[in-house]
């Protein structure tokens, strides 16, 4: 069974790690604006999705971290009781509302510069961006050894999000194309809402459940048989 | 013959461990058995896979062949200082502490009591990245022993010791012993093999085999 307390616990602790790396957190949150304004002189969606991919960037990369730079104390955490899950829902727990703060910050911003035709679609397609990012961090956490594979996944991944135009086949693919095409939406009167959201759900939850089974194998480790006394 | 579930007695029953990596034999058929109240030092050269045994036994790695048994709650005590670089020591004892079931206030409390044995500099709330490998060090044993278990598994927990925290640790050990753990240290320091009840010394490097393919 799930224990709040500990889940509470993970996610109290993780917060003032990752919070104490006041430079990280500096850059998580420069980098989507360097994005957004180095696109800014482009015409159309493009500095939209230029932030939000930057946002994309910079979240998942600090839940990407975060898991790999704990792997070793979280094996040790499981052995004083913790389960793995517990530590996965304790990150989610922080990670989450972060993300979706900086995405309410970034999305306000981007609001009162560039005047988008539909706004609160922009806040709602930043805010999918962030979410779909922590899971998607969390799952290349897990799956790949060290920190230098988990860079060039994101890298490979959110980078060819932004390059790739919406229509091509391999962006769809990806991961924050839900949440891209909801940014798009936000400066068209009929730019789809229903599916992309639909999409951006189904990706977070697959991510999430992805990230799950991986963070069971990485951390779990094996109950010994008893001793009679 | 007697089974290693039954066993009076023992704490700790490891039977025929094997475990490869890659075409490497690194532990061949190993057999670890610790009573109540005894203190074993687990000793070989470098690579003879003392380490490995211990985190098998301690559930953290799986062997390829063999069997653990343990008689209750297991306290692991790694020779790297794998901590969250970011947080405190108490950051560090509530966490595991919450893992153990304890609250807040009792994992600070049991933590600090721990810590204050080795001389732990309890008034400085640095965080770990800012510690010298010995205050670390201290942590990590604090933070195998903050739940009370009933073995010990030490992997050379005193890198980085000063001579005094050093000498202190073996008198730890008599203490584990009189409360009735079992206790298996690695250790390089033979000066001190006769603090220890009994020597567990792993086959030496050049008897490893290759697996054939």
């Amino acid at each position: 069974m799930i224990s709040l307390p500990r889940v509470l616990s993970m996610s109290e602790m993780h917060g003032r790690d990752l919070l104490r790396h006041h430079f990280a957190v500096g850059l998580l949150i420069v980098l989507p604006l360097s994005f957004y304004f180095s696109s800014a002189s482009q015409a159309g969606t493009h500095m939209f999705v230029a932030g939000g991919v930057g946002m994309a960037f910079s979240i998942s990369g600090a839940t990407l971290f975060s898991i790999l730079s704990s792997r070793e104390v979280d094996q040790r955490l499981v052995l004083s009781g913790y389960r793995p899950i517990e530590l996965l829902l304790g990150r989610l727990l922080f990670l989450g509302p972060f993300g979706l703060l900086i995405a309410a910050g970034f999305s306000t911003l981007m609001w009162a510069i560039s005047h988008p035709t539909r706004p609160w679609i922009l806040v709602f397609g930043v805010a999918m961006v962030a979410l779909v990012a922590v899971p998607f961090g969390l799952a290349v956490g897990a799956a790949v050894p060290t920190e230098l594979e988990g860079t060039l996944v994101l890298i490979g991944v959110v980078g060819m999000q932004l390059a790739t135009t919406s229509g091509a086949i391999a962006s769809k693919l990806l991961p924050f194309y839900g949440a891209r095409r909801l940014i798009d939406s936000s400066s068209h009167p009929n730019g789809p809402i229903a599916w992309p959201s639909l999409l951006t759900v189904a990706y977070a939850l697959g991510l999430l459940v992805l990230a799950r089974v991986l963070v069971s194998q990485r951390v779990s480790i094996q109950r010994h048989g008893g001793l009679s006394s | 013959m007697t089974s290693s579930a039954e066993r009076p007695g023992y704490q700790l029953v490891a039977t025929g461990i094997t475990k490869h990596f890659r075409r490497t034999v690194v532990l061949d058929d190993v057999n670890l058995d610790v009573r109540a109240g005894e203190v074993v030092a687990l000793t070989g050269e470098n690579g003879a896979g003392k380490s490995t045994l211990l985190r098998i036994c301690a559930g953290l790695l799986r062997a390829d062949r063999g069997t653990v048994r343990v008689g209750g709650r297991i306290g692991y005590c790694p020779q790297s200082t794998g901590l969250f670089e970011l947080l405190t020591a108490d950051d560090h004892l509530v966490m595991f502490g919450r893992g153990a079931g304890m609250s807040r206030d009792e994992g600070l409390r049991r933590g600090h009591a721990i810590l204050a044995e080795f001389d732990f500099p309890l008034r400085e709330k640095l965080m770990t990245r800012d510690m010298s490998g010995g205050t670390r060090q201290k942590l990590n044993l604090a933070l195998a022993l903050l739940a009370d278990p009933s073995v010990l598994l030490l992997d050379e927990p005193y890198q980085g010791f000063d001579r005094g925290t050093y000498v202190n640790f073996w008198d730890h050990c008599e203490k584990w012993r009189q409360a009735n753990k079992a206790v298996v240290v690695v250790t390089h320091m033979l000066a001190e093999l006769d603090r220890v009840d009994r020597v567990f010394e792993l086959p030496a490097h050049a008897s490893r085999q290759e697996v054939s393919r």
